[in-house]
């Protein structure tokens, strides 16, 4: 059985945390509602310019196992149909600017109306409150304002942007504080405002870096190194640009390593974790010599059995392909409109008694679930459909 | 004043890595009493640096995700140990493990067991590559996560790939990825949780390399358009880090309003004048030209200075935060992002608490860091 079987969730957001939050859900079984309108489509309807992308994506990760209905939100009947979808969800999630979906009539005040015990999600990327609450931002600029992008990177370098894995990160973070109000709900009755601050996601990754800080140590940029562990990198592999992963975590581990490679004199030569942190400069270069002359996958499998955390960079066509992936139903293929499958990639736990959860469709075509929407769950006529239709309510 | 959203549920944790330890938080910051089993020694994250000063070796990143909760020796190996857990899980909602799959069994923590102890408890299983699947026993770190899923191939991207185009990859800061398995394990505990009433408790087997790769989908779709992405082609066409006077911006505009006013913000000058930029295909290809023109821009203008007048254009613009600043952050003492906590062998310093709010209120910790074993001592006594 999916878990949030039962649970409907009105779908105001837009760009990648907020979809990717209502994603998860609804490959968790809740019944997702994705507003929407032909004024102003998702971004994933429209070319990408900045992405490379030249026309509407035929498959959209976030977008996908949702419903989508057309509302004009511009019109105060479509504010009221808005709210009549509202009216029978438990959830309410959106991700505009803070201070817009009230200037829309659909804040948490006004949806309350409609439904007491509502939980509404508000993803944003500076918070509801705050003095920096109406700035705009997107993935690089959280992880900038969160300080986990001037901690990343190259110690001789400049910080590193944050990509995708920040907004859905975020949205992550949103799913599991949506189900953790309807847990509230269900105890007490008592519906929630949840909100999130992207920028404060990313803040929530460098926890022990902003302890350090507070203690009066200004953490930096140390690239690929470890505080501890030793050797802990990534090395050159045998072709173009390919790369193994190693992390070294004890003596054993350690010594393990080289006789794996058949360099057993380094054992001794390193034998304590404080010696091989102090020289772990030449420790690399001998680790890249020995690297270069191996493949990537045979290296990290070699290691592996020697019991040494290694795994090859992998690309992405390669993680696409990969078995244990695939075993585990973290990557699945869904059928495109014209029936080409392709990869996707699934909500990411396994379920003793949910075994069936993941993605079951596609990217909606805007409006497609209308007739259920409007139809069996409000009760709307066909005639009552058409003249909103007709009025550019339903549009 | 409104209830923490998960008061009254009870959560055991046992932990010596990071993904279980920070799904144990994130139920800790929400309501949930967090119990650590730990072993005599303590956890293994106790012994994880960064240390804070002071002569202790007071690990900052174990008072980070052990904050709030409590502390409770058991010994698994022992019979007494054996009843003592036994008793504890009678009384818990939600166990989170990372113990090594093949070790389970030998200390009454696997599946089969568990289930037949405890029906109704919801076990969640927190591992590298998962409890199942060809990989499950491959060993892992966070830099290894970070590689098999997907994302370590694709950092860094823009300035840093220009100034160091043969460079190995580079990892994100930290724990993000087993982090990932830990947002994962909470939501999927709490998902559990939720059909108890209806079909009593649940196995949850999370993977950080599933959770680190879901967060990363985006490099899966655009497989699926025809596009392998790589960190050299990964940088915006136009924005992105860029360096000023006195540190580093970053910067994007993805909608044509975005544009219109970093033009402003830049004096409109002639080059971003030009008639063919005002199509944003054009500008993507003339993205090197245009980031040529800001970079000479900012160089001689302090961050500040370009973020201030930038957000009043709406120009999507954010300074590169230290640590240090994110803490002294006007913007997020209103928030209340930080709570002052007690660190036994430190003292009493300001710890982030949730980027959640709840009813128009931030979250709370319960207080700092167990003491090992606590709640013995409170029981002896």
């Amino acid at each position: 059985m999916k878990p949030l079987a039962g649970i409907r969730i009105a779908d105001f957001t837009v760009h990648n945390a907020g979809p990717f939050c209502t994603n998860l859900l609804s490959q968790l079984g809740a019944e997702v509602i994705k507003i929407e309108s032909a004024m102003r489509p998702d971004a994933f309807r429209k070319p990408h310019p900045v992405y490379g992308r030249t026309g509407p994506a035929t498959f959209d990760q976030v977008a996908s196992t949702k419903m989508s209905v057309r509302i004009n939100l511009k019109k105060p009947e479509g504010v009221a149909l808005a709210k009549r979808i509202v009216g029978v969800s438990d959830v309410a999630a959106e991700s505009f600017r803070p201070g817009v979906i009230g200037r829309l009539g659909l804040g948490y005040d006004a949806l309350r109306a409609v439904r007491p015990d509502l939980i509404m999600l508000s993803v944003s990327s500076c918070g509801q409150d705050g003095p920096d609450s109406h700035f705009a931002g997107y993935a690089p600029l959280f992880g900038a304002w969160g300080g986990l992008s001037d901690l990343t990177g190259f110690a001789d370098g400049p910080p590193v942007e944050m990509r995708h894995v920040m907004d859905h990160t975020v949205g992550m973070n949103a799913a599991m504080a949506v189900v953790a109000a309807l847990h509230r709900r269900r105890a007490t009755g008592q519906g929630a405002l949840v909100d999130i601050a992207a920028r404060e996601v990313a803040s929530s990754f460098i926890g022990e870096a902003l302890l350090m800080a507070a203690a009066g140590v200004e953490p930096g940029r140390t690239g690929n190194d470890h505080p501890r562990m030793a050797p802990h990198g990534v090395y050159p592999a045998q072709g173009e640009d390919h790369w193994l992963a190693i992390a070294v975590a004890s003596d054993g581990e350690w010594r393990a390593l080289c006789e794996a490679i058949g360099q057993l004199g380094l054992a001794a030569r390193f034998p304590t974790e404080a010696d091989r942190h102090a020289n772990r400069g030449e420790i690399d270069a001998i680790l890249a010599d020995w690297s270069r002359g191996h493949e990537q996958n045979a290296a990290a499998a070699l290691l592996q059995a020697a019991g040494v955390a290694a795994h090859a960079s992998w690309t992405t066509p390669e993680i696409a392909a990969d078995p244990h992936l695939h075993a585990r139903g973290a990557i699945v293929e869904v059928a495109e409109p014209d029936g080409k499958l392709r990869a996707a990639v699934a909500v990411p736990m396994r379920l003793s008694k949910g075994p069936e959860i993941g993605i079951h469709a596609g990217t909606p075509k805007l409006g497609e679930h209308e007739d259920h929407v409007y139809g069996e769950l409000l009760g709307m006529s066909r005639a009552e459909r058409d003249a909103l239709e007709a009025a550019e309510v339903i549009y | 004043m409104s209830a923490a959203p998960l008061t009254g549920l009870r959560v055991v944790c046992h932990a010596s890595t990071v993904a279980a330890a920070y799904a144990a938080r994130l139920l800790g910051v929400q309501g949930a009493e967090v119990t650590w089993l730990e072993p005599p020694q303590g956890s293994d994250l106790r012994r994880e640096p960064p240390f804070l000063p002071g002569g202790e070796r007071v690990s900052a990143l174990f008072a980070y995700l052990a904050a709030g909760a409590r502390s409770r020796v058991i010994e698994l190996d022992t019979e007494l140990g054996r009843q003592q857990f036994g008793a504890l899980l009678s009384e818990t909602d939600i166990f989170l493990d990372d113990t090594p799959v093949e070790q389970r069994a030998g200390l009454g923590l696997d599946e089969a067991t568990i289930a037949r102890l405890h029906p109704q408890l919801v076990h969640v299983s927190v591992r590298p590559f998962g409890a199942f699947g060809p990989k499950a026993q491959w060993q892992a770190e966070e830099l290894i996560v970070q590689h098999a899923a997907g994302e370590g191939y694709l950092l860094p991207n823009g300035l840093t790939t220009e100034l160091f185009p043969d460079r190995s990859p580079v990892k994100i800061h930290g724990h993000f990825a087993e982090m990932q398995g830990g947002i994962a394990a909470a939501l999927g505990a709490l998902a559990a949780l939720w059909v108890r009433p209806d079909l009593g408790g649940q196995y949850v087997d999370i993977s950080s390399q599933d959770a680190m790769l879901s967060v990363g989908a985006f490099a899966i779709q655009r497989l699926g358009d025809g596009s392998v992405e790589h960190r050299v082609e990964r940088s915006f066409r136009y924005g992105g880090v860029i360096p000023c006077a006195d540190g580093y911006v970053e910067l994007l505009t993805l909608e044509q309003r975005q544009w219109d006013g970093l033009v402003k913000l830049l004096g409109s000058p002639d080059w971003a004048l030009a008639p063919e930029l005002a199509d944003n295909v054009e500008r993507s290809r003339q993205g090197a030209m245009i980031n040529g023109h800001i970079r000479a821009w900012a160089a001689v203008r302090k961050v500040e200075d370009i973020v201030r007048e930038g957000q009043k254009l709406s120009v999507p613009l954010a300074k590169y935060y230290t640590a240090g600043e994110v803490l002294r952050d006007p913007h997020e003492a209103v928030r209340g992002l930080f709570q002052p906590v007690q660190i036994d062998g430190v003292g009493t310093l300001p710890m982030l608490v949730s980027p959640l709010h709840i009813d128009g209120k931030p979250l709370a910790l319960r207080g700092g860091p167990p003491a090992l074993g606590e709640l013995n001592l409170e029981a002896a006594a």
